[in-house]
């Protein structure tokens, strides 16, 4: 459970603390909150939790803030106002952030680009060897990771991750982080790159963890209609501010809004919302419309029509 | 005299497998044509070739009627016609947006006096006017692609092929390449836009599917897009205008096809008003 | 930002130094390295202080800033201060512990190296201030221009520049997000010697490197593209002119030079 309380930050008074702290040898002091013009925050008043096993989802524009929020979940950023706390630990405590970096695994947008080592098998033991495993242990965590991500260790472990096609690249790429056994997954843009195949067979991977071993899982994606299918819940960001949180449902109710922020509703829902607004309301039954609830709805109501 | 003609050309890259194979295609001047297809089908190769960055094996390739094989040809091919690449960092070469613009036309020896009226001509083409001096690492993804496509501009082209240039934008940033790239189509501009998205393909005048470099669908986008079977089978991504209409006809509703979500929603409108409507 | 923590940040401000024809500033600059070393007593250094501050003043750029510029390379002050003080001997000695001993000499030799080094680095850090890093790789081509005749490289050299510097700040950016993509897998990144310190170091090169390669691999196609072939027939957007102000400089350079060398030598 990963607990935002109250979060801003500034990239800006990182560095604006840093040099006061030099010269007055005091903290910067809360009242500056709201001198900085509002663009130079990258996350405002933040509060949100994560809960444990759900299927968390952000939303947001380039710039929205969304890695800096990661960064932060995982310890490697410290909140300039406000506390992130894991399962009750204050991130602010070395051991805890040190601890949540273990437990948070984060895929970054296109993780492939981070693969270095000579072979698939010495990629992804880079971290279970920082760990300070054993080899033996090392060689079981990396077989492990490889086998979630359904890639043989005994196939591939000594090729040249260079040498393997995109889609594997970040299969491997996420082993690596696998292997680390989190028990919470960040994932950036999961799918960004890959062409249609790779990037359904690459979610229902994802899907396909979080159900089976549990995972909670954070999804950050421009894609709403990718967003509604596997999310639990919604975060949307703008200008590293909340605009929404909630169901998928909840937060697509408010079409205009989110529009208003350049930003989109799944296309069967903005389907069903223009015929609603054409004065053809179907009875769709809960739960947000779907490619096939609303064929099916419309179908019904043809027949009914025909049947006249 | 057509754009680009391409003649049962074929092209290697090590000597045993093709990347596409005895390929014809014959593009007119102002046509906005999308190529689609998986990775490894060939699209980026077809790309090259426009651009005389790479040459066939053997067929022919015309561009503006002149012979890209042609060594006295290739600096008038690439000058007629620009390509803009997938990444926007690996095409910026200036550190100043003015210089990188004019990179183009400098190398062409156009005259300073000219230079700075096509440096201004081309930003304002995509409405980077009065960004001349700013620094290319400040700007947006979307902001560096239309750089990167000024920089094209200033060469006055008449083709313009984008390599999936929209692929590592963002929604906002697609959409507005899109823009622009409609614009200069409309300005007169021959416009190749390789991609894998739809919503892009469904604005082209045709669409060349191609399949292990061989064309594997050809037509307007009404006519390929609708193909609900070849696309799936080919592992593209199919609009949801036709997954739609797919579903709807399987239930036994008598909607035609649709690619666009509009017209797709008036038909459905229709139906739904049903008798009492006619 | 790496490129500004390596080349001093551009102060964007419209003073006649900043319009000088970068090639004056560029021969300038090596020119007052001259000067400053030409300077071999106190009064003499006077004049080279008051005409560094009035070039400070003319290029429009606050001192505290100039200041900052060189802050990075201050440790390069310290240490020379610091040898000529315990090295130069000469005249009353002041202290003594043991072996060492500082002189008066000594102290004199201290202060004016360090007053000379200042100087040197003020006067670099204005040509950085007041030229954009595109104006000095043209600079550089069009003053190895002459020596192209006799096959030098010269505009592959300043072409090779101007990319370097292009891609620098991206390669920060770069380095930043392997840095934490790395850092999250539990990288150690210290540079220590020990096994997982040069596993870490390795996890954040070896990205880099490839990433660089990619770069290269589509900016060299790029550059095809846009008919890039060599220097010949090439023409400029900005194309480097003198005018009378850079007349007016060179004059004052050399009057500068000549008093400093009346006043060390003469008087």
């Amino acid at each position: 459970m990963i607990t935002f309380d109250g979060v801003s930050f500034t990239y800006e008074a990182a560095q604006r603390s840093r040099r006061k702290r030099r010269s007055r040898g005091g903290e910067p002091q809360p009242a500056d909150w709201g001198r900085l013009p509002d663009d130079l925050w990258a996350l405002a008043d933040l509060s949100f939790t994560l809960e444990d096993g759900e299927l968390f989802g952000i939303a947001g524009h380039t710039g929205s803030g969304k890695s800096t929020l990661i960064q932060l979940a995982n310890g490697l950023l410290q909140p300039t106002y406000g506390t992130v706390t894991a399962n009750g630990h204050n991130l602010a405590d070395k051991h805890a952030a040190a601890e949540a970096r273990r437990d948070v695994g984060v895929v970054f947008q296109y993780p492939e680009r981070q693969l270095f080592a000579a072979t698939v098998f010495d990629d992804v033991a880079f971290g279970p060897r920082n760990l300070g495993l054993s080899a033996d242990e090392v060689e079981a965590r990396v077989r492990e990771g490889l086998a979630m991500v359904h890639l043989d260790v005994d196939k591939i472990g000594q090729r040249n991750p260079f040498a393997l096609s995109g889609g594997q690249q970040r299969r491997v790429a996420f082993a690596g982080v696998l292997a680390m056994r989190p028990s919470t997954l960040i994932l950036d843009e999961p799918a960004a790159g890959l062409d249609p195949q790779a990037r359904k067979s690459f979610l229902n991977l994802v899907v396909e963890l979080h159900r089976k071993q549990g995972l909670t899982v954070v999804i950050v994606s421009h894609n709403m209609d990718d967003l509604a299918e596997l999310c639990d819940r919604i975060l949307v960001l703008n200008n590293g501010h909340m605009h929404a949180l909630g169901t998928p449902e909840e937060v697509f109710a408010d079409e205009p809004g989110l529009r208003a922020i350049g930003l989109g509703v799944p296309q069967a829902v903005s389907l069903a919302n223009n015929l609603a607004k054409r004065g053809y309301s179907l009875p769709l039954g809960t739960g947000l419309p779907t490619l096939d609830s609303l064929a099916h709805a419309i179908a019904a109501r043809c027949q009914h029509n025909i049947a006249e | 005299m057509s754009a680009i003609e391409f003649n049962n050309a074929s092209f290697t890259y090590d000597g045993k497998t093709n990347a596409f194979e005895d390929i014809s295609l014959t593009v007119r001047e102002g046509e906005f044509l999308c190529v689609l297809g998986g990775n490894g089908s060939g699209k980026s190769t077809l790309a090259k070739h426009i651009n005389a960055l790479l040459a066939p094996d053997s067929g022919t390739v015309y561009i503006l009627g002149r012979d890209s094989a042609d060594p006295a040809n290739t600096y008038y091919i690439r000058s007629n016609a620009g390509m803009v690449f997938q990444n926007p960092d690996d095409q910026i070469v200036a550190s100043v947006i003015e210089n990188d613009v004019a990179f183009g036309p400098e190398n062409l020896g156009v005259p300073t006096e000219e230079l700075r009226e096509r440096v201004t001509a081309a930003l304002k083409q995509v409405g980077l006017q009065g960004f001349e001096t700013r620094e290319t690492t400040s700007l947006s993804g979307g902001q560096k692609q239309r750089v990167a496509v000024a920089g094209v501009l200033a060469m006055e082209p008449s083709i313009l092929v984008f390599d999936e240039a929209s692929a590592m934008l963002d929604p906002r940033g697609r959409a507005g390449l899109m823009r622009v790239c409609r614009e200069l189509n409309e300005a007169g501009l021959t416009i190749i836009l390789i991609t894998h998205f739809m919503e892009e393909a469904a604005l082209a005048d045709r669409i060349v599917v191609l399949e292990n470099g061989h064309i594997a669908l050809m037509g307007t986008p009404d006519e390929v897009l609708t193909q609900f079977d070849v696309l799936e089978r080919l592992s593209l991504e199919v609009p949801f205008a036709v997954s739609m209409s797919h579903e709807l006809r399987k239930r036994g509703v008598p909607v035609k096809m649709h690619v666009d979500a509009a017209s797709l929603e008036d038909e459905i409108a229709s139906l739904l008003a049903g008798g009492d409507a006619r | 930002m790496a490129r500004n923590a390596l080349f001093g940040r551009y102060w964007e401000a419209d003073s006649i130094i900043h319009n000088l024809d970068p090639r004056t500033k560029l021969v300038g600059v090596i020119f007052w390295m001259v000067i400053t070393f030409s300077a071999a007593n106190f009064p003499a250094l006077g004049v080279v202080v008051v005409a560094t501050l009035a070039l400070c003043f003319l290029a429009r750029v606050p001192l505290g800033q100039a200041f900052r510029s060189i802050a990075p390379l201050s440790f390069i002050i310290v240490l020379t201060a610091l040898f000529n003080l315990f090295w130069v001997q000469g005249g009353a000695v002041l202290a003594q512990w043991g072996f060492i001993q500082i002189s008066e000499e000594g102290v004199r030799m201290a202060i004016f190296i360090s007053i000379r080094l200042t100087v040197l680095l003020l006067a670099g850090s204005m040509l950085t201030l007041t030229t954009t890093t595109l104006d000095i790789t043209e600079a550089f081509e069009r003053l190895l221009a002459p020596l192209a005749r006799i096959g030098v490289p010269a505009h592959e050299f300043a072409m090779i520049l101007g990319i370097a510097l292009r891609f620098l700040p991206q390669f920060a950016e770069e380095l930043q997000t392997i840095r934490i993509a790395q850092l999250a897998r539990g990288a150690k990144l210290a540079t220590s010697p020990t096994k997982s310190g040069i596993a870490g170091l390795t996890s954040l090169l070896v990205p880099l490197f490839a990433s660089a390669f990619r770069h290269a691999d589509t900016l060299a196609s790029a550059m095809d593209a846009r008919c890039y072939h060599g220097a010949q027939g090439r023409t400029r957007l900005l194309p480097l002119a003198f005018t009378r102000n850079d007349a007016i400089a060179a004059a004052a350079l050399v009057a500068l030079l000549a008093v400093v060398l009346l006043i060390s030598h003469i008087l």
